[in-house]
């Protein structure tokens, strides 16, 4: 966020913006940082409402402008330092924004990316694949099997991972600065987004929040009103592994209105019994293409009325990228479920 | 003492795994996904990259190595079996246990469901809880076979062990996706977390094991002609043959906890020296582990060089170099 | 019985079982020093197990074994590997990477303890067993290299080496070609004869064994008679546990087996 120095004089509706995402900051509240501008936001605004008479208000305006692009300014200048807690309670402490950033979790990769911030990213993992433009840098290794050496050439003053992997420990032991965030679910996913913007001191997490919001709302509202309360099946694994509804496509699921064959007590990702979803009877089958075509070969899985029927989603490889990672293209993945199930009859 | 041939090979081989040693160090240095410049000690950047990374990741890996190696000659004299690798008393079942534990528990942290079980674990970190479930699993072996009195005991014991623990971890990966990701990266085994520290503790571990393995070697050749005449020597066999495993149980740990579970070496590196070199256990020990450190160290050069700068699992190349070694072994001795 | 010097090991009563069959009842002998003993009995006699027990290696479920009239098991380990020195049937083939002078120098550990380092004394006492063995010509090669005779006679060596006072020899004649078996009898004389050694053999071969001193004729985990070739109820009691398909005959000084091919 660029502000003005004190003593230049701000248009009445950048004034509006800044009062706005202030009061947006501070009605977040989750972070120290927000906290303290907004607290300090808040104290500006009710000395100069009390000005009376139209030319003393505008000076007023531009009074209060002043005194608030100061504070502002030094709002800026403090919050230079940022500090999180990352997914092992450590807390991560940056001095400064960081301009050199090595992610290595495609979603982290996204999030950066959706937070306007893709320029500072110099290294990914090899799995990272959107946006295109992260496929030209350098790739660090896979997410478990991380290049030390490749990641300490690259010089980063941040590297987003994910867990608990033996690389963190290594790579903060040679000095770097690592912060672990792992979204397993849609709040966690935005929990990620705003541990990452604050690190990255970059605004408009919320926006990008909002706008998954909407996305995921309008793709909820383009699901027809037939499939509300019926019951899925998500393959995420031939085996069979299930998304159940504790997963974050159970989630996504919910949210557009689909109940799920299985129930919350198996955990995220259960292997289950084959015959346990036949006998479920689910009415619509999702899952990769490569799986789904071959399910109706699995014994006793072509009687499945989802089945004889199509009613069956089948995502490519690029797709079941969006689906798979719970980061900012939850919007698109709510899109694609929603339109899937658009373009199928429901069962009566 | 020796007769000169065999003295004459023993030189030999000396001479060959330390010339082998230093020049897999040097290209240690070399290889790396950021490669090798002319003038590379100058550059300052290049330099940090060569001492804290690639340096201490070569000698850590013939550290590992070395262990492996000593672990593996330890377990072929205790069993009588050229086949017996340093993993068959359930050391590697009980540290994979140790490690999705710790995946599964880290898993919850950032959920703030906390325990006290799950503290000590995260405090414990992979390494140690790696270390521990190795030993724990030992000692599971050594409870089950009461003692280490009869060697095929001892083996049973361990199989089952090391199936129960298996089980078990499985378990907990099927309730933990993290864990079962962690856990594969596990079984394959990597020597690119080793620093300066890592390589310090097993540097520790083979100053431990390696001399108390020697002294004790004399219980090994007397094990060769056979348990009935080792105790009619007078050997205190259970009690030997408990140092022994408990020596195995280290020096396996400490290998595993540092590198997870790098197969072949533990089970080629006696054979290699014993293909060059007929000796009693005191020597063949010593040989091993230093056969052991070359042949992981030339894996790890290895799997950074040929296809840099990607990274080959190192597990893969101990298996396709000890395993091709172990093949020509056997063309050799049909065709001889 | 205790003609040729003090007792050195003893049976009393002694039965023992192997994987729960009972093997020898209430045995009961003698075995002085400086007498070489040959125990005799058809197959499944249970003269390998009463050589075990005597070794102190399978317990004795019954009566008890004593060494220098102490029972054996108030003996250390350590101490009763120093009196008794026994050599097994099964012929090392686990030793193949071993040199023979490494296999000799194993016969010392009862006296070195694991962690001893052997002195000039124990050299010249694996040599002296080397030489009396016939086996010093090659005493570098690997076990793994010799021939059955020849790895027969180093182990042979290592049980010397040990210079217990009481020798347990189980079948030390199996792959020896007759020179080395006779090499062999006159050795055993030697060292019960010069080095009042208590010898005990357990022979297959019966010509061999009736060169011996004295003979406990064993049958069904039972002694039928014991004592020199020389006392007719000695013979009597061979022929009779061979069911009189030997013949014992006396052709100049010795005594020989003859096969009885009469029916």
């Amino acid at each position: 966020m660029t502000l003005a120095i004190p003593g230049n004089f701000m248009p009445r509706t950048a004034v509006r913006n800044v009062f706005s995402s202030g009061a947006e900051r501070g009605a977040r509240a989750s972070t120290p940082l927000s906290s303290r501008s907004a607290a300090r936001d808040l104290g500006v605004s009710p000395e100069g409402r009390s000005r009376p008479g139209a030319g003393a208000r505008s000076l007023a305006a531009l009074g209060m402008t002043a005194i608030f692009a100061t504070l502002c300014a030094l709002c800026c200048l403090s919050s230079h330092a940022a500090d999180i807690r990352d997914d092992r309670g450590v807390t991560v402490h940056l001095a400064a924004p960081p301009q050199r950033i090595v992610s290595l979790l495609p979603s982290l990769t996204e999030t950066v990316c959706a937070l306007g911030a893709c320029a500072r990213l110099v290294g990914t993992d090899r799995f990272s694949n959107f946006p295109p433009e992260v496929q030209a840098l350098p790739k660090a290794g896979g997410l478990d099997d991380a290049s030390v050496e490749r990641i300490v050439a690259l010089k980063p003053d941040l590297v987003l991972a994910a867990g608990s992997t033996r690389a963190i420990a290594r790579l903060e032991s040679l000095g770097l600065t690592v912060a672990a965030l792992e979204p397993h679910d849609m709040a966690d996913a935005h929990r990620v987004l705003d541990a990452v913007a604050t690190l990255l001191q970059v605004p408009g997490a919320d926006a990008v929040w909002s706008r998954i919001r909407q996305r995921t709302d309008a793709a909820v509202a383009r699901v027809p009103a037939g499939w509300r309360g019926k019951r899925a099946y998500f393959e995420v694994d031939a085996g069979p592994y299930a998304a159940g509804t504790s997963s974050f496509i159970g989630e996504l699921l919910r949210h557009l209105g689909l109940g799920n064959i299985v129930p919350a007590e198996l955990g995220p990702f259960p292997k289950l019994n084959p015959e346990f979803v036949v006998r479920a009877r689910p009415d619509v089958v999702m899952g990769g293409e490569r799986d789904v075509d071959q399910m109706a070969a699995r014994p006793g899985w072509s009687d499945m009325a989802a089945l004889r029927a199509h009613r069956v989603c089948r995502f490519g490889r690029g797709q079941a990228d969006v689906i798979v990672r719970p980061g900012p293209r939850l919007g698109e993945a709510a899109e694609l479920v929603a339109d899937c199930l658009a373009r199928l009859d429901p069962p009566t | 003492m020796i007769a000169p041939e065999a003295a004459r090979a023993r030189r030999r081989l000396a001479f060959a795994l330390t010339l082998a040693s230093v020049v897999l160090a040097v290209a240690g240095v070399m290889v790396g996904s950021e490669g090798w410049r002319p003038g590379a000690l100058a550059d300052p950047g290049l330099r940090d990259v060569l001492w804290n990374i690639r340096a201490p990741r070569t000698v850590g890996a013939w550290l590992v190595g070395a262990l492996l190696g000593l672990a593996g000659a330890l377990a072929q004299g205790l069993f009588r079996n050229p086949l017996a690798d340093p993993y068959l008393l359930g050391s590697s079942s009980g540290a994979g246990l140790g490690v999705v534990l710790v995946l599964a528990a880290g898993a919850t942290q950032g959920r703030a469901i906390e325990s006290l079980a799950e503290d000590a674990l995260a405090r414990l970190g992979l390494v140690g809880a790696a270390f521990v479930g190795a030993l724990i699993g030992v000692a599971l072996t050594l409870a089950l076979a009461r003692g280490a009195r009869q060697s095929t005991g001892l083996l049973l014991a361990g199989v089952v062990v090391g199936v129960v623990l298996g089980a078990l971890a499985d378990l907990v990966t099927m309730a933990s996706p993290e864990a079962l990701r962690g856990k594969q990266v596990f079984m394959l085994g990597t020597t690119g977390f080793l620093g300066w520290g890592a390589c310090g503790t097993l540097a520790i571990a083979l100053a431990i094991t390696l001399p108390a393995a020697w002294r004790f070697s004399r219980a090994l050749d007397a094990l060769t002609l056979g348990e009935d005449s080792a105790r009619s020597l007078g050997l205190p066999l259970g009690p030997v043959r408990a140092l022994l495993v408990v020596l195995l149980a280290l020096a396996t740990g400490a290998a595993v906890a540092q590198a997870g579970l790098i197969a072949f070496v533990g089970l080629v590196a006696p054979h290699l020296v014993r293909r060059r070199l007929q000796a009693p256990h005191g020597t063949t020990l010593v040989a091993s582990t230093a056969a052991g450190g070359v042949l992981l160290l030339a894996s790890d050069v290895l799997s950074r060089g040929l296809w840099a700068p990607q990274e080959l699992p190192v597990g893969v190349l101990t298996a396709a170099l000890g395993g091709s070694f172990l093949l020509w072994l056997m063309h050799a001795r049909r065709t001889s | 019985m205790t003609r040729h010097g003090l007792s050195v090991l003893a049976a009393r009563e002694v039965s023992a079982s192997l994987d729960d069959t009972p093997v020898l009842h209430g045995v009961s002998i003698e075995l002085p020093a400086g007498c070489w003993t040959a125990i005799v009995g058809p197959n499944g006699a249970g003269k390998s197990t009463l050589l075990r027990v005597l070794a102190g290696l399978v317990p004795a479920s019954g009566g008890e074994v004593l060494l220098r009239d102490r029972p054996l098991q108030e003996w250390s380990h350590r101490e009763r590997a120093q009196h008794v020195a026994w050599m097994s049937q099964q012929h090392g083939e686990g030793a193949a990477d071993l040199g023979v002078r490494d296999v000799v120098h194993l016969g010392r550990l009862p006296h070195l303890g694991l962690l001893g380092t052997p002195g000039p004394e124990d050299e010249r006492i694996v040599q002296r067993a080397m030489a009396q063995t016939e086996c010093a010509a090659w005493a570098h090669r690997r076990m793994g290299a010799l021939s059955g005779g020849e790895r027969q006679r180093a182990l042979l060596a290592r049980a010397l080496a040990v210079r217990a006072p009481a020798l347990l020899l189980d079948e030390p004649t199996t792959h020896l070609d007759p020179p080395h078996q006779i090499a062999l009898v006159r050795l055993l004389h030697r060292l019960a004869h010069d080095d009042g050694i208590a010898v005990v053999s357990v022979l297959h071969d019966l010509s061999l064994a009736l060169q011996a001193d004295r003979l406990v004729v064993l049958a069904a985990g039972r002694v039928k008679a014991e004592g020199p070739c020389d006392h007719a109820p000695v013979r009597d009691a061979l022929a009779e546990v061979f069911e009189h398909a030997i013949r014992i005959v006396r052709v100049g000084e010795r005594w020989i087996a003859i096969p009885e091919l009469a029916s």
